[in-house]
């Protein structure tokens, strides 16, 4: 295609050559025999030759009128054009440089921010007919849950009964490991279990082999698997005959039955392997399967049924259920979103925020090219009026000026689409995992050219536009003063300060921003989480159920980790737990207190199994009775811990020591009592900007859970510590593998992953706007010293002082300083109230942040009106004197 | 030379006209068509020589004349303009144009 492309250009360019030469040699010609006929009427050689070119007119003109007419004029102007901006650009590189840095910053920052967020949220799920997909969640007001986890039996019954949809498929929520063995090493796979119609609801379709139907729902679990297209390359070598091969997952046998499509990797894109729920039939009937919510469900809409219309039938069912199963269902409600809403989340609010702030940075970027613009377009007022003097045609002139903004907006959107192509990846590094797509995120060229366009648009409309339409108004009076009319040199000052004021205004709106979230980042990172993160080592294992079905064979396990870790040469401590903080799981459970009636608490309780040295282990203080010990076995006393929230809420003024509780709502005689044996302090189970939740602590001994961390604590680096512990893991059991290992560190910086990207991102545009705001002043200053200079002389000649000189130039800067502030300042509090959501700490009009930020913009724009002020007063009277 | 001598844009007009007009005999080249129309016109228009060539050009864009190189009877390589089909057409209906123009402007001035 370009070699096409440059032939044709060659050709053209040949043509017009020849086309040239042609004329040349016409017009020779014609010259010739009109000398000829000069000369046979007896004029001399000389006299004829002058008199044949008298009479043909300028050769030079004509030649220029014959290529207009000739043909494409546009295009053969436009390189002389382009040759005489290129050339104009050049004589004031400054300018030149600064427009283009303007128009790549803005362009640059809001194509990366935009292709983000287009990829994060507004591009569709790749399924078909995505907007037909609803996700469909649990209400409970009793235990405050919104959209949560669906019990199997519910699924069931709205599978079965709401008519306006076609199908619902579920999958468990939050995905599980199975171990594969019997080629090499045990490797770990990551596994979702899903219902048999699942893929046919998603519409993902297979590669090789089949997915499932919707009768494997039942009685299959583990028998068949679908592979993911990346299992399947990484797991098993691409190997097509896998279909119909048995493996060995967990120490079972069963079936690969397809792969996957490699776009399909729903709900997770690190999923495996996807077996079946496999229930038993006879569950439907237990109790538990209404009790227990596990389970995401995922509707697809019949053809013709609105959301609304399909929402009403939903509420009858779930109403109906209600009034069926009371004892599970009696405040169960549930509730229906778009599946593209649900899963783009809270990633919206931090992405339309970013969003928001490009925009004032495109506006910012607009009002500065604008600004050089018009600065570039007065120091060339006598140029044009000179033109328009001597009879250029206006539209030649507007010509001449749009190349010129061609030509910087080709600069300009080349170096912003290389600042696009380094922001995009910047922002796939920075983004929390999971956030965006792992498409990834290209550079959007449509959105390159819209904001290239829009920014050029408003360099032409802002700037050129103007100072040619006053340039036009009298061409007289415009030589005569030199390019600048008296009026119509105001009218371009208060031009030009009027958009340096709205630079200021919106810069100090993007950066209030911006400080807030840099304030509440800072306050987040100084939560103390509740336990000491430093040096520990989490190792994630989940020990299969095949080989560990007992408790003792669980403790045993556990024991023999435990003390083999211990003997790892600078291990200071290791201890167990059923999951870490911070990591946004955790599991909750109903509970009731000994001797109050049942049901008084409506909130749930957090739940985890720790093992005997855990808090030592994390350094948490114990602050009353005991933690747990060796005595805290199967079949001894059960206990508990409860942490100090616990404490407060439920014992305020009372010892709990001693205190009995069982997890069910309302105790009967099948009720586990635990004694309260401690008091714990409390770690942040969610978020560091959650507060800590009321939660119990177990014995992993008494109640043995086969998904654990292991926690190990060392003086040195604990990442290098992991070949040692795998090697501790292979010798109690070789076909045991790690699922993940990172340190407690990198576990509390994940937990802020969210509110850095978003604090980062929103830092560096308000860093970029500021400049381009600096710039902007800069500009406006720079034009007005200089339009001074010979003000200045004259008063430094009558002995006024340099200080004073300047200062005049400052004090104009004040002038649109002031405004800019205030109006900027007024702008913040009202557009930094959307940012209250995302703010840990920080009120939206935090007064410290409306102190710093506005002081710090105005000395910046201070000393960028500094510069050229002092620049000017440093100029020789004398000179200044002349200059004009 | 006549005192008012006929603005820019009337000329324009009237050249194309009147090489059209000089095209009807024979092909020619662009000296010769300049020779010819102050020929015609007996030195009354003041048709600057050069105008032809962008007027010739025009022409040949819109296709009512043609052109090749030829060599003239001294043995010289030339660029000779002919009438096309086209052109000979549109010279019939520029001329009754022009003349209905003129006898417009002459019927005011005969009024006024």
């Amino acid at each position: 295609m370009p070699v096409q492309r440059i032939v044709l250009r060659l050709r053209a360019a040949l043509r017009r050559r020849t086309a040239d030469r042609e004329l040349d040699e016409e017009i020779r010609f014609h010259l010739e025999r009109e000398q000829e006929k000069n000369v046979s009427r007896g004029m001399s050689d000389a006299d004829a030759w002058r008199r044949a070119y008298v009479s043909f007119g300028g050769v030079q003109q004509v030649r220029e009128a014959h290529r207009e007419v000739r043909g494409v004029p546009w295009l053969t102007d436009l390189s002389g054009d382009g040759r005489v901006a290129l050339r104009t650009l050049a004589r004031r590189p400054a300018l030149a440089v600064a427009a283009v840095i303007t128009l790549a910053l803005g362009i640059g920052a809001n194509t990366a921010i935009f292709s983000a967020v287009d990829a994060a949220i507004l591009r569709p799920l790749p399924f078909p007919a995505p907007d037909r997909l609803v996700m469909l969640g649990e209400n409970n007001p009793e235990m405050n849950w919104h959209m949560e986890s669906v019990a199997g039996a519910n699924y069931l019954d709205w599978k079965e009964q709401v008519g306006a949809f076609q199908d619902i498929a579920a999958y468990t929520s939050g995905t599980g490991h199975l171990t594969l063995t019997g080629a090499g090493d045990p490797q770990l796979l990551t596994t979702e279990a899903v219902t048999g119609n699942f893929f046919a609801v998603l519409g993902g379709r297979a590669r090789l082999g089949r997915v499932f139907t919707d009768d494997e729902t039942w009685d299959t679990t583990h028998a068949t698997v679908v592979l993911s297209d990346r299992a399947w390359r990484s797991h098993f070598g691409a190997d097509p005959a896998v279909v119909g091969r048995t493996i060995h997952l967990d120490g079972r046998l069963t079936r690969v039955i397809g792969v996957m499509a490699p776009g399909f990797t729903f709900p997770s894109p690190t999923v495996d392997v996807w077996y079946t729920q496999g229930w038993d039939r006879a569950s439907r009937t237990q109790v538990w399967f209404r009790r227990a919510h596990w389970l995401r469900a995922i509707a697809r809409l019949e053809p013709g049924v609105s959301v609304d219309q399909a929402n009403a039938q939903f509420q009858l069912v779930v109403r109906r259920l209600q009034q069926q199963y009371p004892a599970t269902n009696r405040q169960m409600g549930a509730g229906m979103v778009p599946l593209h809403t649900y899963l783009v989340g809270d990633t919206r609010t931090a992405l339309f925020v970013l969003l928001a702030a490009s925009g004032l940075l495109l506006l910012i970027a607009c009002a500065n090219v604008g600004n050089l613009m018009l600065v570039h377009a007065n120091g060339r007022a006598p140029e044009v009026a000179l033109r328009l003097a001597l009879g250029a045609g206006p539209w030649r002139l507007t010509r001449q000026v749009l190349t010129e903004s061609l030509v910087l907006s080709s600069l300009g959107g080349a170096a912003g689409f290389a600042l696009a192509w380094l922001g995009v990846r910047a922002i796939a590094l920075l983004a929390p995992a999971h956030t965006l797509p792992d498409a990834g995120v290209h550079v959007d060229w449509s959105v390159l050219a819209y904001t290239l366009a829009i920014t050029m648009a408003c360099g032409v409309a802002f700037g050129i536009a103007p100072a040619l339409w006053s340039a036009r108004r009298d061409p007289g009076d415009a030589i005569k003063e030199g390019g600048r009319g008296p009026h119509e040199g105001h009218r371009m000052r208060r031009w030009g300060e009027a958009l340096a004021i709205a630079e200021i205004a919106l810069a100090l709106m993007l950066s209030s921003g911006a400080g807030l979230l840099v304030r509440s980042l800072w306050r987040l990172a100084h939560v103390p989480p509740g336990f000491d993160p430093h040096g520990v080592l989490a190792v994630g294992l989940e020990l299969p159920q095949a080989r560990y079905d007992t408790t003792p064979k669980i403790s045993a396990f556990d024991h023999a980790l435990i003390a083999r870790t211990r003997a790892i040469n600078g291990v200071t401590d290791a201890a167990i737990v059923s999951h870490l903080p911070l990591t946004g799981t955790e599991w909750t459970s109903s509970f009731a207190i000994a001797g109050r009636p049942p049901g008084e608490f409506g909130s749930e309780v957090a739940h985890r199994e720790v093992g005997p040295d855990y808090f030592r282990a994390m350094r948490e203080p114990l602050l009353a009775g005991r933690t747990f010990n060796s005595t805290d076995r199967d079949g001894s006393q059960r206990v508990v811990l409860i942490n100090d929230v616990v404490a407060r809420r439920f014992f305020p003024g009372q010892n709990p020591i001693g205190q009995r509780l069982t997890f069910d709502k309302v105790p009967d005689s099948s009720s586990v009592w635990r004694t309260i044996v401690g008091v714990v302090g409390s770690e942040h189970q969610i978020s560091l900007d959650a507060e800590p939740r009321i939660e119990i602590f177990s014995p992993q001994e008494q109640d043995p859970s086969g998904d654990i961390f292991l926690l190990v604590r060392t003086t040195g680096d604990p990442m290098s510590l992991v070949p040692q512990v795998r090697a501790v893991l292979h010798e109690i059991d070789p076909e045991q593998a790690i699922v993940e290992a990172q340190t407690l560190d990198d576990v509390v910086t994940t937990s802020m992953a969210r509110a850095r990207f978003l604090t980062t991102l929103l830092f560096v545009l308000a860093i970029v706007g500021l400049a381009l705001a600096v710039v902007g002043v800069y500009g406006v200053m720079a034009q007005l010293a200089q339009r001074r200079t010979h003000e200045m002389g004259i008063r430094l000649a009558l002995g006024a002082s340099t200080g004073a000189v300047r200062w005049l130039i400052v004090r104009h800067a004040l002038t649109m300083l002031v405004p800019g502030l205030a109006i900027g300042i007024g702008g913040a509090l009202l557009t930094t109230q959307a940012l209250r959501s995302v703010l840990y700490h920080v009120a939206p009009a935090d007064p410290a942040t409306f102190v710093v930020v506005p002081l710090a913009l105005a000395l910046s724009a201070l000393v960028a009106s500094w510069l050229p002020a002092a620049h000017a007063s440093r100029a020789d009277p004398a000179q200044a004197l002349r200059v004009e | 030379m006549p005192a008012a001598s006929p603005s820019a844009d009337v000329l324009r007009g009237t050249l194309d006209l009147l090489i059209l007009k000089t095209l009807t005999l024979e092909p020619m080249h662009g000296w010769g068509i300049s020779q010819r129309i102050e020929q015609m016109s007996k030195g009354v228009l003041d048709v600057n020589q050069g105008s032809l060539y962008p007027a010739l050009q025009r022409l040949e864009q819109r296709g009512w004349i043609g052109s090749d190189w030829r060599t003239t009877t001294n043995n010289r390589r030339a660029k000779y303009y002919r009438l096309t089909a086209t052109g000979r057409r549109a010279l019939g209906d520029e001329t009754a144009s022009w003349r209905r123009y003129v006898s417009t402007v002459e019927l005011i001035l005969g009024t006024a």
